[in-house]
């Protein structure tokens, strides 16, 4: 029987140093859908990607990804769950010793034993749906952020995987790309019932692809809901984050001492 | 007092971390299995880390000889004892110059690339994009450069004996005029295949484990920063190079000393 979340974190707790990042954290993304989680910088969306991802250990609490939970896996069987997942880095994080497709390539060779045609042909499709298909033989030092970006996409989408993760994909992209990408990630979340996960800052773009929304702060989930939902929302910190106040409940400030009497002191 | 014995106890227990780290990476590491296109891996590692080393070492190699062959030769000639240059050049190369010459030399050559090499894919994501498309770094990056090191540099200590020895006959026999029948039959004489080849063999086997094993582990462990990887890259070379004086010592110790 096919469950209805692809991810479910359940009383998630994760610590930086002394730094508490999750507390308790509980979130589900339903299966097939386009889910976002927004928030303030610094409050580990990009973490908790990870942490899905089976990088990071969480200090207590359970991810479950197609009901088997992450935190608890082997090396060889957390390895293995991966092969379901695509993954989009902020930084592109294209290998810099192979060409652009090569680097589209690379997990069909690792994983797949397709025939060289059949790799050849579904890297260029793949290249194509990002624009890129003339700059197959570019090497990354040649591209431009968005360009490695769109790569970056095209490699993360090549073996058509149950969940694709995108950590902040609307980054550094002209509007042109913006909207290619937009258009992609619906497209590939539509066509072949992946579901998405992103996280970004972006809150028109977000809201303009997400299905469904959780809002993070203090390492809590602060408000969930489809775009409707969370734009009619009354709590006052999802306004300002839906807004982008500079005055409310979430700082703008590091925590730090008054200003003044930071100017006052003596130099140490 | 408390402090400073806390200081003490604080560093003891970071290094025994990061040996624990190291030791964990190098077992997980030699602990995976060879898949599909892992031997073309190894075989770009031993091009990269051995075939391009091939220079240097030849070259340091014959200005050794030769240094060696000059110093033994105007030594010996006073006492008459012209024809011992050939065997105290293969001794000296054979059981300790070739090892320990070639592990200092792969050290700063390969063993500072490796580092390099391995903490820019960390600094870039590459090593956990590697990870989150389920391939395993250990097994893609970090054997291979374990094996290529290991199977190298044996190799390049052979090849700078023998062309040790040539930058011996050089100076020795062609331009100082030794007489040749006297150098090479002293040579052979002296040399035993297993007490004086072998034995040095296995020392430039057990350095290319440990500066392998550091080169990697340094890249791998890095902080991912420039100053990191700087950091790394020197540590690989400093720690390599006393480990393998070090090692050397207490390795001659145990093969030739006779206490």
């Amino acid at each position: 029987m096919q469950q209805d979340y692809i991810i479910e974190v359940e009383d998630l707790c994760f610590t930086r140093g002394e730094k508490m990042i999750f507390d308790h954290l509980n979130l589900k993304v339903p299966r097939g859908a386009i889910s976002a989680v927004m928030g303030p910088s610094g409050t580990g969306k990009t973490t908790l990607l990870r942490v899905i991802g089976g990088q990071l250990r969480p200090d207590s609490g359970k991810v479950l990804l197609n009901g088997k939970n992450v935190c608890t896996m082997g090396r060889e069987e957390l390895f293995r769950a991966r092969r379901d997942i695509g993954m989009l880095f902020q930084t592109s994080a294209l290998f810099t010793d192979m060409n652009v497709f090569e680097n589209v390539a690379f997990p069909l060779r690792v994983h797949t034993s397709l025939p060289e045609d059949t790799i050849r042909d579904l890297v260029l499709m793949k290249l194509n749906a990002v624009g890129l298909r003339g700059a197959r033989d570019l090497r990354p030092s040649q591209l431009s952020g968005g360009m490695s970006r769109r790569v970056a996409l095209a490699r993360a989408t090549a073996l058509d995987p149950d969940l694709i993760m995108y950590d902040e994909p609307f980054t550094g992209q002209d509007p042109i790309s913006m909207g290619v990408i937009l258009t992609l990630i619906h497209e590939l979340n539509d066509a072949l019932g992946t579901s998405t996960l992103l996280v970004s800052h972006d809150i028109h773009e977000t809201l303009s692809i997400a299905d469904y929304l959780f809002v993070i702060a203090d390492g809590k989930v602060i408000g969930e809901g489809t775009p409707d939902q969370l734009k009619a929302n009354e709590s006052k910190r999802i306004h300002q984050f839906m807004h982008g106040d500079p005055d409310g409940p979430v700082p703008f400030h590091y925590p730090a001492d008054d200003l003044r009497f930071d100017l006052l002191s003596e130099v140490e | 007092m408390v402090s400073f014995l806390r200081r003490i106890g604080n560093r003891v227990l970071f290094r025994l971390e990061g040996l624990g780290r190291a030791t964990m990476m190098w077992g997980l590491a030699m602990a995976t299995l060879p898949r599909k296109g892992d031997m073309t891996l190894l075989f770009r590692q031993i091009y990269s880390i051995g075939v391009l080393s091939i220079a240097i070492i030849v070259l340091s190699a014959f200005a050794i000889g030769a240094v060696i062959s000059l110093q033994f030769y105007t030594q010996l000639s006073r006492f008459g004892a012209e024809d011992a240059v050939g065997a105290g050049l293969a001794l000296v190369l054979l059981r300790e110059l070739g090892p320990v010459v070639t592990g200092l030399l792969f050290a700063g050559r390969a063993g500072s690339a490796i580092t390099a090499e391995i903490g820019l894919m960390k600094t870039t994501e590459q090593l956990s994009i590697m990870e989150m498309m389920g391939v395993d770094p250990l097994r893609r990056i970090v054997a291979p450069r374990l094996w290529g090191g290991i199977i190298s540099m044996p190799l390049l200590t052979a090849i700078f004996n023998v062309v040790g020895i040539y930058g011996g006959v050089v100076v020795g026999v062609y331009w100082l005029g030794a007489d040749a029948g006297g150098f090479w039959s002293g040579m052979q004489d002296a040399v035993d295949v297993r007490e004086d080849i072998l034995k040095g063999m296995l020392k430039a086997a057990i350095f290319a484990v440990v500066v392998t094993w550091i080169a990697v582990f340094q890249g791998y462990d890095c902080e991912p920063t420039a100053e990191g990887m700087g950091r790394a890259t020197t540590k690989t070379v400093v720690t390599s190079s006393v480990m393998i004086l070090a090692l050397d010592f207490f390795l001659t110790l145990s093969m030739y000393g006779d206490f």
